[in-house]
């Protein structure tokens, strides 16, 4: 058991898509660790991801949350929370809420604290306003490691041998309707009913952005790469989160996957019965995580992609969006 | 035997952003308001139910009972009704000034939509649909382990629960209906998103509220610490619905009124957001148990000074300004807070986000409040 202390910054940023646009964005940013007079640095440097929240079971951690203002909407004064989205008995004050506990006006902070006991994936984001606070980009990951992980010193997606991996991504599924974000810089307002998007982005990024590395100098605030890199043989754990506001239906062509979690629970019935299943097919809802589990085939590249066909497009055209790579390379 | 009487008629939504909606719904009796959604039924596993509709408008209605078998009208099987060759309704209807009368046995327990069989792609989203709600044959209020979703062994005991139902309202639908237009419902456009037919914030308020003669269903659900919540959904609408409660996961026990067990196979299983899709049910346990925080074992943070923070940003605040339970603290001057006995709250919304708004605006929508009180009358939260 650790005790892990956290400060993201709550601002705004840029991200790019691959047909050259850019787009007006709200996130957070890792401010951990960073002297209080160089915080302002990270004004206008929000992530899309937010930085991935990851711990073990048992961690005691606190989540100091920073207002750093808007420095594109200087006029707006929008509060910040963050809302761990599926904690168990949370409390309110740490729930995000603000209509039910509090928010985080500009240039305050506050410290959420939270000692998670259930391995899985979950998400976070901010709940001020949430349709418009997470389209425009407040959405991260979060990870609870099990307590098995460091009994013996393999890697697991919960506290059973079967969920053993070798290796694990990140897919998280959103969507970027360009007029809401083009409205909230102009400081228009947008009609959410009319939410319509043309961008389907795997962790922030539209493909091919999405095989590029972590640390591609192109997409500087979009740092998460979902490239599914394994050896032939090995167990690659999938973490699905979808933080959109759509259905999503994601195949990987070749690869069928066996779902051990969903919503940061391992399959597993009320006696304790085996209720894990094989997919071809993942149908994700909003606000819904899941784990799958493959082992990697034959030597090649394996592509990840929507069956909502027009979901692999940039705005309509072919292809990009929700596209990503499994690629096997040969053992070691 | 079970007689329920229901006259179809029209009338008026109010929806928080002050609009009102022409629409047709369900009524308990010949001189009362329709009301969306219709009356509840609540009926016991082998009870022969009788459903005797009353037609008051202008145009043929029916109503269905999915997920229910051998439904009868004057002793035999429902059946779709033509007119000109043309099909009108799935099941037998009530002609305008007409009456028909449905019978059948309700023979498995959990929760069932009802709702019209003709014209559905408009008569439904115009209001015409209901909760069932079908008691297993054991059920006593009184007997712990007899008071369960699905029968006495079935590990699905309770002692509160609701019901919430899903949909939604396109605006122009019913303006279209009013006024005798033409509407394409391949063009159907929500704006608003309904829990028993309210919007947020109304879904808060209490049943039978005055100003909402139409909208007679509260959605807020009410529960002590520890308790088991049977949480009852069902998929009115037309589109798909993400719910998500706060606080905690819900374990799901039954859909569309049929247990997840195979034979001793315990099928039923945790979820932080449940996606109905239309037509579907769902029935669901909720508990929250909290994290043990009392001022005697105090939160290992400091609380900072409320002035500071932002508290009750769309006008209001259910938040009692202390972090425990039945606790009340200092909420700043000029905030307007509902929270009486430092109870919390924990919102439960669609995910699919644009739909917690009215037309647009949050908060709004499919979107109520879980609240967690110190203690509570064991008369809340019984459908009746
Ligand atoms: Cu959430
Ligand atoms: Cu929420």
């Amino acid at each position: 058991m650790a005790i892990i202390e956290k400060r993201f910054g709550a601002t705004d940023g840029w991200v790019n898509m691959p047909d050259g646009t850019s787009h007006y964005t709200f996130g957070f940013v890792d401010i951990t660790g960073i002297p209080e007079k160089q915080i302002f640095e990270y004004r206008g440097k929000a992530t899309l991801l937010a930085p991935l929240l990851e711990v073990y079971q048992g961690d005691e951690v606190y989540l100091t949350l920073t207002n750093l203002g808007l420095p594109s909407r200087p006029d707006l004064d929008d509060t910040h929370t963050i809302h761990w989205h599926g904690f168990p008995n949370q409390i309110p004050l740490w729930d995000g809420v603000p209509e039910a506990s509090i928010s985080v006006p500009v240039g305050r902070d506050f410290t959420y604290y939270y000692k998670p006991l259930d391995p899985g994936t979950y998400m976070y984001h901010c709940h001020f306003e949430p349709v418009e606070h997470i389209q425009m980009g407040m959405v991260g990951p979060l990870i609870v490691r099990p307590q098995l992980e460091k009994d013996l010193g393999r890697k697991f997606a919960y506290n059973d041998e079967s969920t053993e991996f070798e290796r694990e991504v990140l897919i998280f599924l959103t969507e970027l309707d360009a007029e809401p974000h083009y409205l909230v810089a102009n400081v228009q307002e947008f009609d959410w009913t009319e939410y319509s998007p043309e961008y389907w982005l795997i962790s922030g990024r539209s493909y091919p952005d999405t095989v590029k590395p972590g640390n591609e100098p192109t997409l500087p605030l979009q740092p998460f790469s979902s490239l599914i890199e394994a050896c032939e043989g090995e167990k690659v754990l999938l973490r699905f989160i979808n933080l959109g506001f759509q259905e999503h239906s994601i195949q990987i062509l070749g690869v069928p996957f066996k779902v051990v979690g969903q919503d940061a629970q391992q399959l597993r019935g009320y006696h304790g019965e085996d209720i894990s299943y094989w997919r071809n097919t993942l149908y994700i809802g909003a606000g819904q995580t899941v784990d799958a589990i493959f082992t990697a085939p034959r030597l090649g590249i394996y592509p990840l992609y929507s069956r909502n066909h027009h979901k692999n497009t940039i705005a309509g055209i072919s292809f990009g969006g929700m596209i990503t790579e499994v690629r096997v390379l040969p053992a070691p | 035997m079970s007689l329920i009487n229901l006259w179809v008629k029209d009338g008026y939504l109010s929806t928080p952003d002050g609009n009102s909606i022409y629409f047709w719904g369900f009524s308990k009796s010949e001189n009362g308001p329709a009301q969306l959604p219709g009356p509840h039924m609540v009926v016991t596993q082998g009870e022969t139910v009788t459903v005797n509709l009353y037609n008051t408008l202008s145009e043929p209605v029916s109503i269905s009972f999915p997920g229910q078998t051998g439904v009868t009208v004057e002793g035999q099987p429902v059946q779709p009704q033509y007119s000109a060759g043309r099909l009108v309704s799935f099941v037998n209807h009530a002609e305008p000034g007409d009456m028909v009368s449905y019978t059948f046995t309700a023979t498995h327990p959990g929760t069932f939509i009802y709702e019209s069989g003709t014209n559905p792609h408009v008569q439904i989203p115009m209001g015409l649909y209901g909760g069932m709600v079908v008691r297993p044959a054991d059920y006593d209020p009184n007997v712990k382990e007899y008071k369960t979703a699905y029968g006495t062994g079935t590990d699905t005991e309770f002692d509160r629960e609701y019901l919430l139902i899903m949909g939604e309202i396109d605006p122009d639908l019913h303006q279209a209906v009013e006024e005798g237009r033409s509407y394409l419902i391949s063009k159907y456009m929500p704006r608003y998103w309904t829990l028993n037919g309210r919007c947020a914030p109304d879904t808060m308020l209490m049943d039978n509220m005055d100003h909402l003669p139409h909208q007679p269903y509260s959605s807020m659900i009410m529960a002590q610490p520890g308790e088991k919540v049977l949480i009852r959904y069902i998929g009115a609408g037309i589109g798909n619905h993400s719910l998500h409660p706060h606080g905690n996961h819900t374990r799901i026990v039954g859909m569309d009124g049929r247990l997840l067990r195979n034979g001793n196979v315990d099928l039923s299983y945790k979820r932080f957001t449940v996606l109905v899709g239309p037509g579907q049910t769902y029935d669901q346990i909720y508990q929250w148990d909290g994290l043990g925080y009392t001022p005697e074992n105090p939160i290992p943070i400091t609380l900072p000074n409320l002035r500071n923070m932002g508290i009750g940003n769309v006008g209001w605040t259910m938040w009692s300004g202390s972090p425990y339970l039945g606790v009340k603290g200092d909420i700043p001057k000029g905030v307007t807070s509902f929270n009486e006995f430092g109870e919390y709250y924990f919102m439960l919304h669609s995910h699919k986000e644009p739909q917690i708004t009215n037309w647009g605006e949050f908060p709004g929508g499919m979107m109520t409040m879980i609240a967690i009180y110190p203690s509570l009358s064991p008369d809340v939260g019984i459908l009746t």
